[in-house]
Order: structure tokens, then C-alpha cells, then sequence
């Protein structure tokens, strides 16, 4: 393997970054409502100056409290999903996997449908009763995942294709069990579940979720990269990895544990957001080479950057109505994972 | 497009429609009498021609509204079926079920051996039109779009169902009730309102519908402008425009005061003063039902939106008005709290100018 320096990781990451910044400016300028640049740039500064008492316009308002908490928001789900993605093609040794392949988004979708069922007759107070649904979800996915991972067990220890099987038909039966609840319970309250499966970052949250999700990031994540470096051994085959001494069965849990938990994250707050968690890892590999040490930093950042221009998209294409941002990355995505398989093949 | 208001010229083109087209029927009907079983020749609102045997004993209601509508029309004995939403009035639940609405079982309806099915476009789907129309089960659809068109489908309905009279009575209610409420309101400016189906996200109603139509007949106009029927809203366009009412229908999920309270907690929401002010109204869900019920909705949203247009006026027309309520339903909106009469007024003023220009 060859060695990391500092100086290429650290140069790679801020290209990206410096993207990603250029990218969160188009998102903050563009939207329903039109913003100047220099009204924009004066409001972020009184915000970094932490004088954002002095913002009285409604237009700054605007931005503070629904444009700039929705970037943040795709920010994190974006980067969410790409690690996990690119975790979950590194320990299924599998170039197709994506975030969702281990169903955790149905078992999302269907604690947030029976979420949405009982919500009205719990007397919850109204900022709890604003995040039952989320934490429905989150819940559910971490059912999802534990459920499917002991699916996934053959002689005590994580099998790839049991694993895999064993989350898709998870899924299947989960989602099924999305269309049963949807048709037989009264429609009106589950009308909006339709649009939350297909992915939304429109949900409004209170500062102390995107702590929350923060926190929960750079936790994962962190878990994540710590294991990099076995990761990278493992490309490379469970017996070789093993050979080499690496912990294969310590890795799998602990990788697959913060992969799906990232999962859970992003998933309930924004729904399902297809492809991003499939294409961007692919996309850094093809860039920046298949190490992990610099895969994972890069496909966090690529990530939060093709969510955010997805989210700028789904909210300006048809202004002043929204898209699903699930609906554009998938309609970006397919032909563009098409192309990168072609590619591969040729 | 701004759809017309109903006033008395556009009724009466109504009754001239609805005069030519009765002599058809009567004509037709004559014509096959001659050998049983009886036909008669129809188009539907979808334009589709339907051949209907005579007489009408036994119908389907595959739509809420369509059965609120038979009940309205006194015909709830000819209502062999209808479907598991059909709730209102509490006498249709207990009519044999058929299904849902969207996947109504066919066996279930042919079992019942209707002479006709009544469906309405907008809610049921073609292929349960076509599946009926394969076993020879005639059905007739129904598609408004404005509270005018609710009206004259009303009559257009009781004509094909041979019952004349209860539907021009029936219209003639509804008709008289929208404009004793558009004097009422007179010239008072429109309240700008956010008509909301779902919170998170966004969802509200097209200017197509007769769901804003509806808005329109209660003083209230829409801040959407969207020629989707059911668009996803964004916040910052609700931020910026600064509807003065939110505006609930009671089947949304649960209670729309806490509703209101938990989008009271969330950044997004905080910015838009109408959350902020807790100025909101709830009405019945017959609002999102074309039937005759809907003018109850309309008249419980003007009474919330325009609280003055209905004290200033002598006792005894309150007193007509609480007569032509039942009880159950004046309840629905006693216990919301709307802003002091004065206030919510000025702030109307204010805004009400932006709107003219719009």
C-alpha cells in the first residue's frame, strides 16, 4: 500500500471543501425568494460575528431560519450517506451496495407511518410531538439493523451474501408491510409518508437536533476511519485480511454498526435519498483511488456536496412548489451509475 | 385564471343548462320504454355516454361526496353500497362496504347487482370504471371543479336519477345560503390564507380545485399559486408572502391547535407571523368533499376568517343561522381561537393592498 501523507489528504480535502463552500453559497443565494449577494455575504457575517440579533429583514430571516438550516441539513445527510455507502461496498466486498440495500429505510418508513398513527393521541408537548416522527424512525431503523444483522450471522460471525439477502428481503417485507399500513389505515393521516419516502429536506428541526446529527456524525464517522486502514486489507479478500491479522469479525460489527447508525441518521430526518450513497463513493474512487484513509474524508465531502446542489435543485426547478430531492438525485443518478457501469465494463 | 363567483346570472345559465338537458332524458327514456328492460342515454361530466336501465332501484357509491349527495337528495334507500371512507352522514357506515375508494373490490359491487354506480374523477380510479364497464355495470362519473360546478353536478345527478325536484331544492339551498353569505361578506378584502393538507412537507391545494374555490366563496384567498392540485410548498415563499390565516381542515392528523404549537417550536415555521400569532381556523373536512355539505364548511371558514360580518348584523339572523347548523357542527369551531377581531383586521388592511396588485 502506498503511504497517506498528510499533504495529499489535507490538499485533496480542501479542493472539496473550497467546492463545497462555493456550492453552499449557490444554494444560500438561489430560492423562492430572491437574495442578493451582498445582502447574503452582510447576514453570514453578522452571523460568524455572532451578532445575528442585528439580521432583522425577513429576508434575513429567510435565510437563517429555513435556507441556511436546510443546506446544514443536506450537508450532514449527505456526507451521512456516502460513508455509509462507501462502508457498505467496502465490507459487502460488493460495488452495488448503498445505504439502504440492508432495508433500514423501511424499517424507517414503517415506525414513521405508525408514528404518524398514534402521534395525535399521545398529549405530547408540542416540541417533542414536532420530533416524534423522526425519533420514530431513527428507532425503527435501528431495529432494522439489528434484526438484519443477526439475519446476517452464519457460525457467530457476519456472512457478506447472508448479510446482503438477508437485508434486502428485510426490505422487501418491510416495505410491504408500508403499503399494508398506508392502504388499510384512514388515508388522510398518512398522506404525507408518500413524500417523506421519497426524501425531503424541507423538515424544519430545532437547533438541538442538528447537535444531535452532528454529534452522531463525527462519531460514526470517526469509527469508521479508525478501521480504514482494515478496510483496505480487506478489499482485498477475509482470509488474506486475516492472515495479516486483522480482527475481521471486530471490524465487520464495529463498521457495520456506524455505517447503519448513519444510515438511521440521515434517513430520519430526510426520508430515503437514493443514489447519493451509491454514485459518490464511485465517483471519489474514480478521482482520488479506492484508500480508504482518503476515500472516506473525500466521499463525506463529495457527498455533502451532491446533496446540497441536489436540495438547491429540488427547491428552484419548479419555485415557488418544491421537488423531491429523492426524485432528482434518482433522476441525475441512474444514468449517471448506468454510464459508470458501462464505463467499467468497456 | 380566476374562476368565476357564483352569482345569479351564472345560476340561472345553470337552470337553462339543466332544462335542455332534462327533455333529452325525458325523450330517450320515453323511447326505450317502449321495450323492456328500459334504457336511458347519458353523458356523463367526463363525457363519456352511458346507457342506464330504468329505473334507477339500486346504486353504488364508490365516493364520500357521491353518498353525502344521494343522502342529500333523499335517496339513501336506493344506496345499496358505498365505500369504507364514506362516514357521513353515520347511517352510510352502515351501508354494505365495497372497499376503499382507490381499490374497491369489483366482486363486491356486482354481488350487489347495482343498475348504476356513481363514481367522480378526481377520487376514483379509470380502471374500476373499466372493470364495471366489462361486466356491464353502468357507472356515472362526476368531475367538478368549482363550487359552481358542485352545484349544477348536484342537479345534473338528481336529473339522471329521475328526482328533478330534489335536486333543484337541494341546489337552490346551497345557492341561497353562498349568496346570503356573499352579502354578508360584501366588499370586505379577502383574508390571504395558507390552505394546509400536510405540514412536514409542505403540502397545500392548487388554484384548480374547488377546494380554493371553495376558499374564494369564504372570503379567503390562497397564497398559492400553483396549477398542481396538491403542490409541495416551500417555506421561504410561505415566509415572504405572510399568509394572514393557516387554515385546517379537521381530518388532518390530530388536533390542529397542537398542530399549530408544535410548528410553533420549529426555526422554519417561528418566521411566519400566522404561526407565530396562533391565527389560524379549522373547518369541517366536508371542505375537501364535493357535496352539498361543502357550504357548511365554507360558511364555518367565513366566520372565522370574518368574525365581524356576522356580529355586527341584528340578533335574530344569528339565531337563523345557528337554526340552519346542527349542534355537532357549530361545536367543530367554538373552541378555536382566532385573533381579536381588531387586530387581525388591521393587519388584513395592510396586506389586503399587496393583494391587489397580485
Amino acid at each position: 500500500m502506498r503511504p497517506l501523507t498528510f499533504r495529499k489528504l489535507f490538499f485533496q480535502c480542501f479542493i472539496l471543501a473550497v467546492i463545497l463552500f462555493f456550492v453552499v453559497i449557490v444554494a444560500l443565494k438561489f430560492g423562492a425568494v430572491p437574495v442578493s449577494l451582498y445582502a447574503l455575504g452582510r447576514d453570514l457575517l453578522s452571523v460568524l460575528l455572532g451578532r445575528s440579533s442585528q439580521i432583522s429583514s425577513d429576508y434575513g430571516l429567510i435565510i437563517q431560519n429555513i435556507r441556511f438550516p436546510r443546506v446544514i441539513l443536506a450537508i450532514i445527510v449527505g456526507a451521512s450517506l456516502s460513508v455509509a455507502g462507501t462502508s457498505f461496498q467496502a465490507l459487502l466486498r460488493n460495488p452495488l451496495a448503498d445505504p439502504y440495500i440492508l432495508g433500514v429505510s423501511f424499517g424507517a418508513g414503517v415506525t414513521a407511518v405508525l408514528g404518524l398513527i398514534i402521534e395525535p393521541h399521545l398529549t405530547l408537548p408540542p416540541a417533542l410531538a414536532a420530533l416524534f416522527t423522526p425519533l420514530c424512525a431513527f428507532l425503527g431503523a435501528a431495529a432494522t439493523i439489528t434484526v438484519v444483522y443477526f439475519l446476517g450471522r452464519r457460525q457467530g460471525q457476519i456472512d457478506s451474501n447472508t448479510l446482503l439477502l438477508g437485508g434486502v428481503i428485510t426490505g422487501y417485507f418491510l416495505s410491504a408491510i408500508i403499503v399494508f399500513l398506508m392502504s388499510t389505515v384512514n388515508s388522510s393521516n398518512t398522506r404525507g409518508v408518500v413524500f417523506w419516502l421519497m426524501g425531503n429536506l424541507s423538515t424544519s428541526f430545532q437547533k438541538s437536533v442538528f447537535w444531535f446529527l452532528a454529534a452522531g456524525f463525527f462519531l460514526a464517522t470517526g469509527v469508521i476511519y479508525a478501521s480504514a486502514n482494515d478496510l483496505n486489507i480487506l478489499l482485498s479478500g477475509e482470509k488474506e485480511a486475516m492472515h495479516l491479522g486483522v480482527d475481521v469479525r471486530r471490524v465487520r460489527f464495529v463498521v457495520y454498526v456506524a455505517a447503519s447508525l448513519l444510515t438511521g441518521l440521515a434517513v430520519s430526518v430526510s426520508g430515503a435519498i437514493g443514489y447519493v450513497g451509491l454514485i459518490v463513493p464511485h465517483i471519489m474512487r474514480l478521482i482520488f483511488g479506492s484508500d480508504h484513509r482518503t476515500l472516506l474524508p473525500t466521499a463525506a465531502l463529495g457527498g455533502a456536496i451532491a446533496v446540497v446542489i441536489a436540495d438547491t435543485l429540488a427547491r428552484i426547478v419548479v419555485a415557488p412548489n418544491e421537488l423531491p430531492v429523492g426524485a432528482v438525485t434518482a433522476v441525475v443518478g441512474a444514468p449517471l451509475f448506468i454510464y459508470l457501469l458501462r464505463r467499467r465494463l468497456a | 385564471m380566476l374562476l368565476p363567483r357564483l352569482h345569479p346570472a351564472a345560476f340561472a345559465v345553470l337552470v337553462v343548462f339543466s332544462c335542455a338537458a332534462a327533455p333529452s332524458h325525458a325523450q330517450s327514456g320515453t323511447h326505450s320504454s317502449a321495450e323492456p328492460p328500459t334504457f336511458r342515454e347519458v353523458v356523463d361530466e367526463t363525457g363519456r355516454s352511458i346507457r342506464i336501465p330504468q329505473p334507477v332501484r339500486r346504486i353504488v357509491s364508490l365516493a364520500p361526496s357521491l353518498t353525502e349527495t344521494l343522502y342529500a337528495l333523499g335517496l339513501q334507500d336506493r344506496l345499496v353500497g358505498d365505500t369504507d371512507q364514506c362516514d357521513y352522514p353515520a347511517d352510510a357506515q352502515k351501508k354494505t362496504k365495497v372497499g376503499g375508494g382507490i381499490n374497491p373490490s369489483v366482486e363486491v359491487i356486482a354481488s350487489l347487482h347495482p343498475d348504476l354506480v356513481l363514481v367522480t374523477k378526481s377520487y376514483n380510479r379509470p380502471d374500476t370504471v373499466h372493470s364495471l364497464e366489462e361486466l356491464g355495470i353502468a357507472s356515472y362519473a362526476t368531475d367538478p371543479h368549482t363550487i359552481a360546478d358542485i352545484i349544477s353536478s348536484v342537479k345534473t345527478l338528481a336529473h339522471v336519477l329521475d328526482l328533478p325536484d330534489a335536486g333543484a331544492s337541494v341546489a337552490e339551498d346551497m345557492q341561497h345560503r353562498l349568496d346570503d353569505l356573499q352579502r354578508r361578506l360584501g366588499d370586505l378584502p379577502p383574508k390571504r390564507v395558507l390552505f394546509v393538507v400536510w405540514t412536514q412537507p409542505l403540502i397545500s391545494t392548487g388554484q384548480h380545485t374547488f377546494l380554493a374555490d371553495a376558499l374564494r366563496h369564504a372570503g379567503a384567498v390562497s397564497i398559492v399559486n400553483s396549477s398542481q392540485d396538491w403542490p409541495q410548498v416551500n417555506l421561504e415563499e410561505v415566509a415572504k408572502l405572510q399568509p394572514d390565516f393557516l387554515v385546517f381542515a379537521e381530518s388532518h392528523s390530530g388536533d390542529a391547535s397542537r398542530e399549530v404549537e408544535k410548528l410553533a417550536t420549529l426555526p422554519a415555521w417561528k418566521i411566519v407571523h400566522a404561526v407565530r400569532d396562533r391565527r389560524y381556523a379549522v373547518i369541517s373536512d366536508a371542505v375537501n368533499r364535493p357535496a352539498p355539505r361543502i357550504v357548511s364548511a365554507i360558511e364555518e371558514l367565513a366566520r372565522q376568517l370574518h368574525p365581524d360580518a356576522f356580529t355586527e348584523k341584528s340578533g335574530d339572523t344569528k339565531r337563523k343561522t345557528e337554526k340552519e347548523n346542527p349542534p355537532s357542527r357549530s361545536l367543530a369551531f367554538a373552541p378555536v381561537p382566532w385573533n381579536q377581531p381588531h387586530l387581525s383586521h388591521g393587519h388584513t388592511s395592510v396586506t389586503g393592498g399587496c393583494l391587489c396588485g397580485r
